[in-house]
């Protein structure tokens, strides 16, 4: 009895703080960011997995002599083997690896870069915003694969994959830097900002203290939109052979491997593989962000009959 | 009506972006770390050689002279000539060549979009939350999530590969040969009133534009539906409803016309998309357009191809949002304000 009654305290707690915060009981009550989390949590843990199992040097080297060449998925090889020799199963897990840990990093560097300009450039005005907001501005106005394409360019060879890491860097800051001004504009109308300023408070703490919070709910959707797209970006820089060195796992290169060879003998599960997780870490990403999205915009909320 | 100071205005705005979006392709090429005089006297040649090519160049120059130089011959339309095609072939004129390829098959790609898209988009809109839209609402959630150099080769290896019923690469039989009047290869096959070229361009093209299309398909279905949704609920759709106007008409009169205009933006915004798509399109079914053109030229470090290829797909998607916007400006008047 006691303990029924506590669990059912501690549900309505739950249930309450659920309600207190519309954002977080939205997401939760969305079957599809649900879905969405469930996919990436997945991946991740796929990811650390394949991390910490295979040696990256083994999964590189060609595989002649140990296994068969070119063999369809079966269950000793069950995603099959290239053209190497290498069994594609661990090379495709390990692909997890790469993604999470290459569009982490770009999704953060671009959202820090973003988030410092576009709070800068609301809080300074005049010639400062006109400044860095008309530089993003110029920026946004190549389709942007291609700009990522050109800045591969600039970065030296030897970085390999962080050369698609930091093109596409620069090429994703525009956007966050974009609707970061634009929170951050209205935050600086509330009136707190004024009081805050009256009492004393510098700039640097004003802007990382109180304007920066108030501005986290339109990042953190922007951020995992882009989350997907830095995965899928980054796989079509490898994809043209631009990043990752022949061998690596990506999934990107193994989907390049797959088109050059294994198109013309009918080796569909050199391209199937690796595709079909990418295309599903990609989409448990837009799924999240989609919830995000329609649990922040009060418009979405209500359902209408 | 647009009125002319607002057409003015947008045009203006043009030259600024167009000298901004200049100077980071001379910033970019500029920081790459390959030296061009090495590239075309090629790895063995002498040192003197080089040199010799590098004052040809003008690269010996001020930083700033340079830049100037590069922006009188940006205005000119004049890029230079290529260090690999055929040694010499004036930039422009490989542009010129290669551009409507990729034109017709970004144009293709984006009419099978709106073709299908639009129509899902209102029919999800319609029928809100009830199965059909949630099937509608995934399906088009998984195809801007499924990269097209994944469902390129499925579908090479699908229909080409095991079915046989198409070809897997190229934009034409071997067999046929038309004279480029337009550089679309559909116009130019009928124009040359070969009908069997023209089945054969038609068959070539079907699995890319397929699977372009697939990705703008899922966008544009997204976008027209929440415009919709949102349109719905407006009053104006009460009242016609009230007023004893029929549903399906209330919806397609009113609920249309007003619908469009947010789509017709973000069709703007996603023609970006749709270049990128092109080259990731042109790439895996060997279609020889700006894509292949440009990622050749990288490889290559054939930087005159590189900086007029990224110049033109600029100045492509700058225009492209400028008719957007005036296109906007027709349907809605409040936005010049």
């Amino acid at each position: 009895m006691s303990t029924e009654t506590q669990t059912e305290t501690v549900e309505r707690g739950i249930v309450e703080r659920l309600r207190a915060s519309p954002f977080l009981s939205q997401l939760v009550s969305n079957r599809l960011a649900v879905t969405g989390i469930v996919i990436i949590v997945g991946v991740v843990l796929l990811a650390i997995y394949a991390r910490l199992t295979y040696n990256i040097s083994d999964l590189m080297a060609t595989q002649f002599g140990t296994n068969p060449s070119e063999a369809s998925p079966s269950l000793e090889y069950l995603f099959g083997t290239d053209g190497q020799a290498r069994d594609i199963f661990p090379r495709v897990l390990y692909g997890a690896w790469y993604a999470v840990l290459y569009g982490t990093v770009t999704v953060a560097a671009s959202t820090f870069l973003g988030v410092g300009l576009g709070i800068v450039a609301a809080y300074y005005g005049d010639l400062t915003d006109n400044l860095i907001m008309r530089t993003m501005d110029v920026l946004l106005s190549f389709p942007s694969l291609l700009l990522a394409l050109a800045l591969v360019t600039i970065f030296p060879e030897e970085l390999g994959l962080w050369r698609a890491v930091g093109a596409l860097t620069l090429v994703y800051t525009p956007r966050f830097a974009r609707v970061v001004r634009g929170a951050a504009l209205k935050v600086l109308e509330d009136e707190y900002t004024d009081a805050t300023k009256a009492l004393g408070a510098t700039d640097p703490r004003l802007l990382v203290r109180h304007i920066l919070p108030n501005c986290l709910a339109p990042i953190t959707v922007q951020s995992t939109l882009n989350y997907g797209l830095a995965i899928i970006d980054i796989a079509a820089l490898s994809f043209l052979g631009f990043g990752a060195s022949p061998g690596e796992p990506t999934w990107g290169m193994m989907l390049s491997n797959g088109v050059e060879f294994g198109l013309f003998s009918g080796a569909w599960w050199w391209s199937f593989f690796p595709g079909l997780l990418l295309a599903l870490t990609v989409l448990g990403f837009n799924l999240l962000g989609d919830g995000m999205r329609d649990a922040l915009d009060p418009r979405m909320r209500e359902t209408v009959d | 009506m647009v009125s002319k100071r607002f057409v003015l205005k947008r045009l203006l705005m043009l030259f600024p972006v167009l000298f901004g979006v200049a100077t980071v392709v001379f910033a970019i090429l500029h920081l790459s770390p390959g030296d061009p005089a090495v590239v075309i006297a090629g790895e063995r040649a002498s040192q003197e050689f080089v040199n010799q090519i590098r004052s040809d160049l003008g690269l010996d120059d001020p930083l700033w002279q340079q830049y100037i130089r590069f922006l009188g011959e940006v205005a000119t339309f004049d890029f230079g000539q290529s260090y690999q095609v055929n040694r010499g072939t004036p930039v422009s004129e490989i542009l010129t060549d290669r551009l409507p390829i990729t034109i017709e098959l970004a144009l293709l790609g984006q009419f099978a979009g709106l073709l299908f898209g639009l129509p899902l988009g209102i029919l999800s809109a319609v029928k809100q939350d009830t199965w059909t839209d949630h099937l509608t609402r995934i399906g088009a959630l998984s195809g801007i999530s499924i990269p097209i150099y994944w469902s390129g080769p499925l579908l090479i290896l699908l229909f080409a590969q095991f079915l046989g019923l198409l070809p897997t690469s190229g934009r034409i039989g071997s067999a046929y040969f038309v004279d480029p009047v337009t550089g679309f290869i559909l116009v130019d096959t009928l124009l040359a009133g070969n009908f069997a070229a023209f089945r054969s361009a038609v068959t070539h093209l079907l699995l890319p534009v397929v699977v372009l299309g697939i990705y703008q398909m899922a966008l544009l279905s997204r976008m027209m539906r929440s415009s919709m949704v949102e349109v719905i609920r407006q009053d104006f759709m009460r009242t016609a409803r009230a007023k004893g106007q029929g549903s399906k008409i209330t919806v397609m009169k009113h609920g249309l016309r007003n619908a469009f205009i947010p789509v017709i933006t973000v069709i703007g915004i996603q023609f970006g998309s749709l270049l990128g798509g092109a080259v990731l399109t042109e790439t895996v079914f060997e279609i020889n357009g700006i894509g292949t053109l440009l990622v050749d030229a990288i490889n290559r470090s054939d930087y005159p191809v590189v900086q007029g290829t990224v110049l033109v797909f600029a100045v492509l998607y700058t225009l492209v949002n400028l008719g957007v916007d005036l296109t906007y400006s027709i349907l809605d008047p409040r936005i010049e304000q």
